[in-house]
């Protein structure tokens, strides 16, 4: 009796793997290249994956695009890039969540001269050779590109007394996320100081410039964890500083953060005549916030480029060119060119 | 008066201890924190217990039971992305998505209600694979896309009414005081309580006199569901955007403030509002941190320290009852 039961569940789950494992499987007579993405859960990856997946029709391989549950989940990305390069694809493509948890799959799918592209924020810091190209924004000259927009506002306010700048940074570890707080904060610093005004960089210890006292100081918040409760947090900690002018969120959590945060507070502290705010990529949100005018602008990638881009190589690559680092590019969008062609195609819900 | 000394020294020293402790953090922030003493801040405490304060008042139950319900910070998640999902893509009213989304909480507590009381599995193993069920559905249902409930500007925005009004007004503490309040009742007044503490207390005994120890766990169980779907809307309310694959370790916090609250993991002793209470000491340390200018990994490691402590009080506080109880 009892074995027959296992007997029926092992064969239930026997249908069930031969039926799922009928979907997603492409052409067999192409090649595939093997995509590890960063995880599903924001809408950036959708967009990237559509550019891979145009990609991949148009120069003829297939896509395999994969990612963890979450962007947290560093170990079962690790593993997914390990399953790509045991399937020994014509070429595999890298979104680390984690460089140094990476580097010995890398390095695997070198010693199985699999070539290796790194997309969104790639693989920094990898070892010379074993990365063929990135396609990828250049994150740091993203984040100078806020600093610069929301300086052209705020300069006026900047001039006399002291204020504050808040920025909130959904983490320290990823490159692609601290590149743009950085460049937002050196693009900052530089500006300030060409007036002759003192600044300090104060919150977390990873981006302090040092000083503790200054004219300007901008404050780092970064959640203890990467969830709604703790972003909204740490924003709502800088928005209740009396002196605070401006604020940036790095990235779409760091923006939703600020969004959340200012909704809890009465009448809001966020708006273009009140605290200016600049945010990141894009998302129902704060499209939301930026056609209300609560928002500033924010500056948004393009993920279907990177996509795109990042197939673009992975093909090279196995044809045996050359090829170089390319930069997908970062733009600056408002209320008011929201719907242009340009921005439109960029912006994901 | 006596009588009041003896009862608050026997039963309810842990509630006065852990109201204690809030009223201290609350003020300790209030002095040492800048700007933490605001009307804001405070709806932002309340904001961070709804959801938290649905899942750790359901888990309650479970708890007291004995046993662990794991999967409901995940089970929140995918019954708001269910209910979301059906909302904007099948065009299903919003209240009846609301109200699907406590049904799918309750489907999945009825899930683990049979696999422990039935199928005789351990609540932690099963629970831990409801947990990543549910974790895998929400993202199947919503093809790994993030799901979008109206906001308030937009016409079906009155559901952020039931916990925040536009104005700022923090309804939500009302609401979670009115299912705190039917909790109560329902531990403390009706035959499920009674049941519920019995079962904790000595399962084979329940079961020897004459209580069907089945149907009572699985009710449990249910209610723990129930109350994670509630929990699924107050989340929605309050972030927006759900994201799938999300949720795996609100369950422990959930949990922590159970524990914090004076209920026993092993079962047979606990109280709602002690989980109340402590849900509240939670949110205040997870609010409060950020503004006496903590990094944030010490906030992590302070929180940490102080579910400890609350833990070790209670293991005290009970050792000294016994020897009291033992010696008179």
């Amino acid at each position: 009796m009892k074995n027959k039961k296992i007997l029926c569940c092992l064969m239930a789950l026997v249908t069930a793997f031969t039926v799922l494992s009928g979907c997603g499987m492409g052409n067999p007579s192409q090649k595939t290249v093997e995509m590890v993405a960063k995880g599903f859960q924001h809408d950036f990856w959708k967009a990237v994956k559509k550019g891979a997946d145009q990609a991949g029709k148009d120069l003829g391989v297939n896509i395999n695009f994969v990612g963890p549950e979450g962007e947290g989940a560093i170990a079962a990305q690790v593993e997914m890039i390990n399953n790509a390069i045991n399937k020994k694809p014509a070429a595999i493509c890298i979104a680390a969540l984690d460089t140094t948890a990476s580097l010995d799959a890398v390095n695997k799918a070198k010693a199985n001269n699999i070539p290796v592209i790194g997309f969104d924020s790639g693989v920094p810091g990898a070892p010379e050779g074993t990365i063929f190209a990135n396609a990828s924004t250049d994150n740091y000259k993203a984040g100078e590109l806020a600093a610069q927009k929301m300086y052209e506002t705020i300069s006026q306010k900047l001039t006399t007394g002291s204020s504050r700048i808040g920025v909130v940074s959904q983490e320290a570890n990823s490159q692609s996320i601290s590149m743009r707080t950085q460049g937002f904060l050196d693009k900052m610093e530089k500006l300030i100081e060409s007036t002759g005004r003192s600044v300090a960089i104060i919150g977390h210890t990873k981006f302090s410039n040092g000083k503790t006292q200054g004219d300007v100081i901008i404050d780092v918040a970064i959640p203890p964890e990467i969830n709604d409760t703790q972003g909204q947090t740490s924003a709502q900690t800088l928005l209740n500083k009396d002196d605070l002018i401006a604020i940036y969120g790095s990235n779409e959590f760091a923006a939703k953060a600020i969004i959340n945060a200012d909704a809890a507070i009465s009448g809001g502290r966020i708006g273009n005549d009140k605290v200016v705010a600049v945010g990141f990529d894009s998302g129902a949100l704060q499209i939301d916030a930026i056609r209300n005018r609560k928002f500033l602008g924010s500056v948004t990638q393009d993920p279907i480029s990177i996509g795109y881009r990042a197939v673009e190589l992975a093909v090279k690559a196995m044809n045996g060119e050359e090829a170089e680092d390319v930069d997908t590019g970062s733009q600056w969008y408002t209320a008011d060119n929201i719907d242009s062609d340009a921005i439109k195609p960029l912006l994901y819900q | 008066m006596n009588d009041i000394i003896e009862n608050i020294k026997t039963k309810g020293m842990q509630k006065f201890i852990a109201l204690g402790a809030l009223i201290v953090l609350y003020v300790a922030f209030s002095v040492f924190g800048n700007n933490f003493f605001t009307v804001d801040t405070l709806v932002s405490i309340f904001d961070a217990s709804y959801y938290i304060g649905f899942l750790a008042i359901g888990v309650t139950f479970v708890i007291i039971t004995g046993g662990i319900d794991l999967s409901i910070g995940t089970v929140m998640m995918c019954s708001a992305i269910v209910g979301g999902t059906l909302y904007n893509n099948m065009g299903v009213p919003l209240w009846l998505s609301l109200f699907v989304i406590i049904l799918v909480g309750g489907i999945f507590g009825l899930l683990n209600g049979i696999m422990v009381s039935r199928l005789k599995l351990p609540p932690f193993i099963a629970t831990l694979g409801t947990m990543m069920v549910a974790s895998g559905i929400g993202s199947i249902v919503s093809n790994v896309q993030s799901t979008t409930f109206p906001m308030r500007s937009a016409a079906d925005g009155w559901y952020k009414n039931i916990f925040r009004t536009a104005d700022n007004f923090p309804t939500g503490i009302f609401v979670l005081i009115l299912f705190t309040l039917l909790a109560v009742i329902l531990l403390n007044k009706t035959v499920i309580g009674r049941y519920t503490y019995a079962i904790g207390s000595n399962k084979e005994a329940a079961r020897l006199s004459g209580v069907n120890v089945q149907r009572w766990e699985t009710v449990v169980y249910v209610i723990s569901g129930l109350f994670a779907g509630l929990a699924g809307i107050a989340y929605a309310a309050t972030y927006t955007t759900i994201l799938p694959g999300a949720g795996q370790g609100f369950e422990l916090q959930a949990i922590a403030g159970v524990v914090v609250g004076g209920t026993s993991l092993s079962g047979g002793v606990g109280s709602i509002i002690g989980t109340f209470i402590g849900v509240f000491i939670m949110s205040i340390l997870k609010i409060g941190l950020p503004y006496v200018n903590l990094q944030p990994h010490y906030q992590t490691l302070i929180t940490g320290i102080v579910v400890i402590g609350a833990v070790l009080l209670d293991i005290y506080r009970t050792k000294k009852e016994k020897s009291i109880k033992s010696k008179s």
